[in-house]
């Protein structure tokens, strides 16, 4: 089980996501609606990984991305994405990402994804 | 030349053990059947675990029920796929490529034959078999993906496999792209959305979506019971959702009542 901040700029699916992972177990450190905010959380909280939307305002998730990984080249970054962005997923491949999920999704796959990351 | 091996048909609403011949351009079914059917008659043909379903057309019209072990099914399908009666092209197809909302890392572009037949559409590959029922897409769209630095036109389909929602591409050239896809949308006209959601019902049904329960659903956005009972009730009549089950919510009878009190009294001595 692990400690997890959830970002994204739409508190639907923060709560979305926060209740599936709280089903599975996990304990929700924070959550944070833009990049910015997610590069400062992820300092102070130290999380086990990060759910991190693409699109986001102020600083995007592939920004967000490369600068937690810059502060901590072992984060475990999950990269939340709608179909259809591809581009998206090829940045976040070289940025670090660990895992891809779809919007929408469903619960016992982001678990599962989750499990991986995780564990690897 | 004609390969035998042995099955079990369907037969006269029994199951039968019997032999099953497969030869280049038709299979064979033994005695009580006796029957042989060349492969371009046959119309349609499902698949259920460890069965396969063969209808044949033209003047033997005749459905076969065929269980065996995998490897021979896989031939007789794949006979059954190149050759059969059915709308057929040469594609690349990616299958599953997400699944419940999750990337398939290792998703590859697989070249191989599509054939579009009555209840479903089959992809063949050297590597692979896969059958996506009709009844089971949610969703076809003719869009396009980048595949090696260029952004190519693909049919995406979403349909459900044992309640999870997995996404299928598939790439050929646009004039076929545009036959499949409007066949495909022809065949599944009677999912098409034509109501508009209002934005809480369409949370709900995103919700359910993602698995979430009907508690769940009543804490994330502070309905009560009655209210999402109403949003369900508007899901169910547009035909989006089907009810799984009833939940009962019960209040102590004076029987149940004096139950629980007899049993938290301290026993006597």
């Amino acid at each position: 089980m692990g400690r997890i901040l959830i970002v994204d700029d739409t508190m639907f699916m923060r709560t979305l996501l926060k209740n599936i992972l709280f089903s599975g177990g996990h304990d929700i450190v924070g959550e944070a609606a833009d990049g910015a905010e997610a590069v400062a959380k992820y300092q102070d909280l130290k999380p086990d990984l990060v759910t991190m939307d693409i699109v986001m305002p102020k600083v995007n998730g592939i920004e967000a991305l490369k600068a937690i990984r810059a502060a901590d080249p072992s984060a475990k970054v999950i990269m939340c994405t709608a179909v259809g962005q591809e581009q998206m997923v090829k940045l976040a491949v070289k940025s670090g990402a660990k895992g891809y999920i779809v919007k929408p999704f469903q619960a016992p796959k982001v678990l599962e994804e989750v499990k991986n990351v995780l564990s690897a | 030349m004609m390969k035998t091996v042995p099955a079990k048909v369907e037969h006269e609403g029994r199951w039968v053990s019997t032999k099953v011949g497969i030869a280049e351009d038709r299979f064979r079914i033994e005695a009580p059947v006796d029957r042989e059917i060349p492969y371009r008659s046959v119309v349609d043909l499902e698949e259920k675990r460890n069965q396969i379903i063969v209808a044949v057309g033209g003047d033997g019209e005749a459905v076969y029920h065929i269980a065996s072990v995998e490897k021979v099914l896989t031939v007789l399908k794949k006979f059954i796929i190149t050759q059969a009666s059915a709308y057929r092209l040469n594609a690349f197809f990616m299958s599953p490529a997400i699944r419940g909302g999750v990337l398939i890392q290792d998703a590859t572009w697989e070249k191989g034959a599509i054939a579009v037949m009555k209840t479903g559409i089959w992809f063949v590959s050297q590597e692979k078999q896969v059958c996506i029922p009709l009844d089971e897409v949610a969703g076809i769209e003719l869009t396009s993906r980048e595949i090696q630095g260029k952004d190519l036109n693909v049919v995406k389909i979403d349909h459900l496999v044992e309640n999870e929602v997995v996404t299928s591409f598939v790439l050929c050239p646009l004039t076929t792209l545009q036959v499949l896809y409007n066949f495909l949308k022809e065949a599944t006209s009677g999912t098409e959305i034509k109501e508009d959601l209002d934005p809480l019902t369409g949370q709900v049904a995103m919700l359910v979506y993602s698995g979430m329960d009907s508690s769940a659903i009543e804490n994330m956005l502070k309905l009560s019971h009655k209210d999402l009972d109403a949003i369900y009730d508007k899901l169910l009549s547009t035909g989006m959702a089907e009810v799984l089950y009833v939940r009962k919510e019960v209040q102590l009878t004076p029987k149940g009542v004096r139950y629980i009190s007899e049993s938290l009294k301290t026993p006597m001595e």
